[in-house]
């Protein structure tokens, strides 16, 4: 369970001092979504379909994944029309 | 750096409010089901008490401990009776006169199966709440047992390739158009690769239920379930929909419409090559399965054929 920084919001249920529970999902990630911003047409597909709803928009101009907790799925490079989103190992970085 | 020339997706002009959800909750990498919940809080807002039962979705939005993932109320119910609780919620807002949306979010087990008795009293009686059906075709989170939604010829826990059987080796029911029989003010289905649809329905269905009962099917494909590549759901959701695998249609007061025509529908294996739980299915088999998609495909047409010729009466309301 990672310090939440997202979310200073008590949930429903919870006790008023804690914060919502978060789980490091990057962690998960085998692969890395890297966007290329000169391919990008910035069409937002990769922000619609990411399960996530990680892809957060830069001064609109690209799109680029919170990789604390990106998943590695792939979805966003498999949807960009452009192909502007490639999957590298992980182990590279 | 200088403006881009693409067009932003509209669909992002559909999330109008915030995602309650924590960044990182325990869904699998790829989960159809993890993009569907986010969508939903973001396209109908905050104001939502969700309610539902045992299911891939409960551990994350039932909370563990005394924790929480996400900041919508939430009631965890039995399967057996998930909408007769939705009932009570809804009836007691109503009496209340507190405005709020009621949202009965299940799985195909709960809602086919064993749910399946009160969800249709539920509807019989026109309940103001909506009842989302998350389809993956199967219990997933008890290990990948078959549901009565599970199509032909697929292999899951309970139903597993060997010397004598092949997958499942009956047909699966039409959840929604047996729900659309049911007179209600809004029954449709929607998948994950048409958002746009998606939304518009989840709005309808909003508003649909200040009349009554509202009935959503989603098709939310499962990557660990099914055996495809996490990368895939989308593609296998749009597979659907372009095979008539999944139409796409809408029943409002009784009038059936197809949302979204597929011109030359593709042959069911183009659907059934991305996904491990078909991979042994012979061109007979793919036959029967085939047939059985023209046939729940043919009935659709039909009913949505007669659309203005039958009208629903106005309904009945207590
Ligand atoms: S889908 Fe591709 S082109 Fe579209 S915004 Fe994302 S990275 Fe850019
Ligand atoms: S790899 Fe998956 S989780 Fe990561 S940004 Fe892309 S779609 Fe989202």
């Amino acid at each position: 369970m990672s310090s939440n920084k997202y979310f200073k919001h008590e949930g429903p249920w919870s006790d008023a001092n804690d914060p919502l529970m978060v789980s490091d999902t990057g962690d998960w990630r085998t692969k890395r979504p890297i966007v290329d911003k000169e391919k990008c047409i910035f069409c937002g597909f990769c922000a619609m379909y990411c399960p996530i709803q990680v892809m957060e928009m830069v001064e609109a101009s690209h799109f680029t994944p919170d990789l604390d907790f990106c998943k590695g799925c792939g979805i966003c490079a498999k949807e960009c029309p452009k192909n502007a989103i490639s999957m590298e190992p992980e182990g590279d970085f | 750096m200088a403006a881009k020339k693409g067009k932003l997706t509209k669909v992002l002009d559909h999330l109008k409010h915030e995602d309650p959800f924590s960044k990182g909750v325990a869904f699998c990498p790829g989960c159809g089901l993890e993009l569907l919940l986010r969508f939903i809080p973001q396209v109908m807002g905050n104001d939502i008490v969700i309610t539902g039962t045992p299911s891939c979705s409960a551990p994350v939005l039932l909370g563990q401990n005394n924790q929480s993932w996400h900041k919508l109320s939430y009631f965890g119910t039995l399967m057996t009776g998930a909408a007769a609780n939705a009932t009570g919620l809804a009836r007691y807002y109503r009496k209340a006169g507190i405005d709020n949306t009621v949202v009965c979010f299940n799985g195909d087990g709960t809602a086919a199966d064993i749910g399946f008795g009160n969800l249709s009293g539920a509807a019989e009686r026109n309940e103001p709440f909506i009842y989302i059906c998350y389809d993956n075709e199967g219990y997933m989170n008890t290990g990948i047992q078959k549901s009565g939604t599970t199509p032909f010829g697929a292999t899951t826990t309970t139903t597993p390739k060997g010397s004598v059987h092949k997958g499942k080796n009956l047909r699966r029911m039409n959840l929604a158009l047996k729900m659309a029989m049911h007179k209600i003010p809004y029954a449709a289905t929607a998948t994950l690769s048409d958002l746009d649809d998606l939304a518009k329905k989840l709005l309808k269905a909003k508003e649909a239920k200040e009349r009554g009962f509202a009935f959503l099917h989603v098709f939310a494909p499962c990557t660990t379930g099914w055996g495809y590549a996490p990368e895939n759901t989308i593609e296998v959701c749009r597979r659907a929909v372009k095979t008539n695998y999944f139409p796409l249609w809408e029943a409002v007061d009784g009038k059936i419409r197809m949302t979204k025509t597929v011109k030359k529908p593709k042959p069911v294996k183009t659907y059934t090559e991305l996904i491990k739980k078909f991979a042994h299915l012979t061109e007979e088999d793919h036959q029967i399965l085939q047939d059985d998609i023209d046939y729940e495909f043919c009935i659709l047409g039909g009913l949505s054929v007669l659309e203005g010729e039958c009208q629903l009466p106005v309904s009945a309301q207590d």
